[in-house]
């Protein structure tokens, strides 16, 4: 059921989103089956804030054929300054991802947005950042802003900049799937790595490193988390035994991206206490924690 | 200029270019792609007498060239639609027609009575062959039922009525002859045809609901031929919708027997499309010399022999 009133009624609703051509500039491999893809779409750009996404596809198949979701990994700007296009990082699992891994610089896709609420404006002064797999890129943009070295948006973005610590809680299968750890550590987050094999940091889930840091000087006074559902869940459960406001980023199946369909619902607690299905593209991705029902 | 308004019936529209239910939310959504000044109709998603929670996720599997889905009308019934979206999409530069399901024609008769006081409405649709939902389905697939829903909505309800009707039927002839009997203004041909993918490795299905109905381009051979066969058997305007994505695809339904298109799955990947093909369409009738587009509608060239798919039964 649908709560959405007016457009304003959702919380993931961008009245300055675009459809836009996008053309490569750069694709590579950065890790294991895991790209970076950087595209020139400047209006786009200009409006996107952390967390938030936007749809890709080419325009000139219709196998694969719907657009694909992909978060914000960062803005790039051009020789002059100005914000230029998007970068965001994608892993190769199918149809679609395959495709793209193929397309050269200087080729055209299609793509709209920006697209969903992003995690809101960091407040606090210790901030924990919680990545399963590719669900790491939100958070390159989230500590470029709470750290003040990138401002995101249009000029109404009243952006944080006054954490004073930034964790990042990183889980990956192995060392080869691991992505963007010098930058992250190049403007001064805190990295706790762990690995399903041991092969880089911890042994283990990021739950274990999670738990470490809370039970540190450095506890967070807030989580925000990205990652498979089984892990989003453990990292939720522990955020609320600790008492920490957490928010999770979902990535559900899309068709559309921006509410049309209705394929990608979550189950979302209500107020009254009962629970509803909710579209993640325009009422998140980003929840509060206890606000979602895990199956 | 061509001359792009139709007639269907009662229905009047500035042009044959609408989107399909289902496939545009309740407008508000789209309204950073899609100019609705240039649309020829919206159709809002299909609202129930109750609140329906819809299927469970996943509700959507993209197929070869298609997407199969299982949403199962989740709505949260006509009283909050008329409370809190009528307005806002009745005060959009578009004719807006309303489209509802009943599990009975009472049901039907009751949602097109309360529609029936907002007369800003252009019209309204009546969605019989929902695939998603058990009982649905089974309104167009029998001609009575389907005349008997349509004759009933047409005795309390002023609107001008369009039946949105299912292709998966032995003869879709039949049924759309007992809408026109009923009374309705024009059909919509099609709805989405029955499908399910599977998992093989795991052995299960993909979509939470197991069967969902599939649109997208991968069907429009088959809304093609719906249209050219009850095109053909029955006086009734037709809207046809199925895999359209282009101006070439319009033309075809219009060339087809179409009077007027819905733009459906395409508006999930192509989300400004709709609102540039009135336009595109204008300068494709001018630079072929069409008065009109009713001039395009129902002018295929069948072979001398009539091919037996189109005889009425």
């Amino acid at each position: 059921m649908d709560a959405g009133c007016s457009p304003h009624d959702l919380a993931g609703f961008v009245p300055s989103a675009v459809e836009c051509h996008g053309q490569v500039v750069e694709n590579r491999c950065v890790a294991k089956d895991t790209w970076i893809m950087r595209l020139f779409c400047p209006e786009l750009a200009r409006e996107i804030t952390p967390g938030q996404f936007f749809m890709v596809r080419d325009p000139r198949v219709t196998d694969p054929m719907l657009g694909r979701p992909f978060a914000l990994l960062d803005v790039w700007k051009d020789a002059n300054g100005n914000v230029a296009g998007v970068d965001f990082g994608y892993v190769v699992v199918g149809k679609m991802t395959s495709l793209m891994a193929t397309w050269p610089v200087g080729d055209d896709c299609v793509l709209w947005g920006p697209l969903g609420n992003g995690f809101p404006v960091s407040d606090v002064d210790r901030l924990c950042l919680v990545a399963g797999g590719i669900g790491v890129t939100p958070f390159l943009a989230v500590t470029n802003e709470v750290l003040g070295a990138q401002k995101y948006g249009n000029s109404n973005r009243i952006g944080s900049s006054r954490a004073k610590s930034v964790s990042l809680c990183y889980g990956a299968r192995s060392e080869d799937y691991l992505m963007c750890v010098d930058r992250f550590r190049a403007i001064g987050v805190k990295i706790h790595i762990s690995t399903d094999d041991g092969s880089c940091g911890q042994k283990g889930f990021v739950t274990d490193t999670l738990r470490e840091l809370i039970s540190s000087d450095d506890c967070p006074q807030s989580i925000y988390c990205c990652g498979p559902e089984p892990m989003m869940q453990a990292v939720s459960e522990l955020a609320a035994e600790s008492h920490i406001p957490c928010w999770l980023s979902l990535e559900t199946p899309m068709a559309c991206g921006f509410g049309i369909c209705f394929s990608c619902v979550t189950r979302v607690r209500m107020d009254d206490g009962s629970t509803d299905y909710r579209r993640t593209c325009v009422e998140g991705p980003v929840f509060r924690a206890e606000k979602l029902c895990f199956s | 200029m061509a001359d792009l308004t139709v007639e269907l019936n009662r229905l009047k529209l500035r042009n044959p270019i609408l989107v399909a239910s289902g496939t545009f939310g309740y407008a508000k959504e789209a309204t950073a792609f899609v100019d609705f000044s240039q649309l020829g109709g919206i159709i809002p998603k299909t609202v129930t007498l109750l609140p329906r929670e819809g299927n469970p996720p996943p509700r959507t599997v993209e197929t070869s060239c298609g997407l199969l889905n299982s949403i199962g009308l989740d709505n949260d019934g006509i009283d909050t639609f008329i409370e809190k979206h009528v307005d806002y999409l009745t005060s959009l530069d578009c004719p807006i027609i309303a489209n509802v399901a009943g599990h009975n024609a009472e049901e039907f008769v009751v949602l097109a009575e309360k529609l029936n006081a907002f007369p800003q409405l252009a019209g309204v649709e009546l969605n019989m062959s929902c695939p998603n939902v058990s009982g649905g389905v089974d309104f167009a697939t029998n001609p009575d039922m389907t005349h008997a829903v349509i004759s009933a909505v047409r005795k309390k309800c002023k609107l001008p009525i369009i039946a949105k009707l299912t292709p998966n039927v032995t003869n879709i002839v039949e049924i759309a002859a007992a809408a026109a009997e009923g009374g309705a203004d024009a059909v919509t041909l099609i709805n989405t045809l029955m499908g399910v993918a599977i998992d093989w490795r795991r052995r299960k299905p993909i979509l939470g609901n197991v069967f969902g109905g599939l649109s997208g381009p991968a069907i429009k051979p088959v809304a093609l031929r719906i249209v050219c066969q009850v095109a053909k058997a029955v006086d009734v305007p037709i809207i046809g919708v199925g895999g359209i994505q282009n101006l070439n695809d319009v033309m075809e339904f219009l060339v087809a027997g179409a009077s007027a298109v819905q733009i459906g799955t395409a508006s999930f990947y192509s989300p400004g499309l709709a609102s540039r093909l009135p336009a595109e369409l204008s300068d494709l009738l001018d630079s072929e010399g069409a008065a009109s587009v009713s001039d395009i509608v129902c002018t295929l060239q069948y072979p001398e022999a009539t091919p037996v798919a189109c005889a009425a039964e």
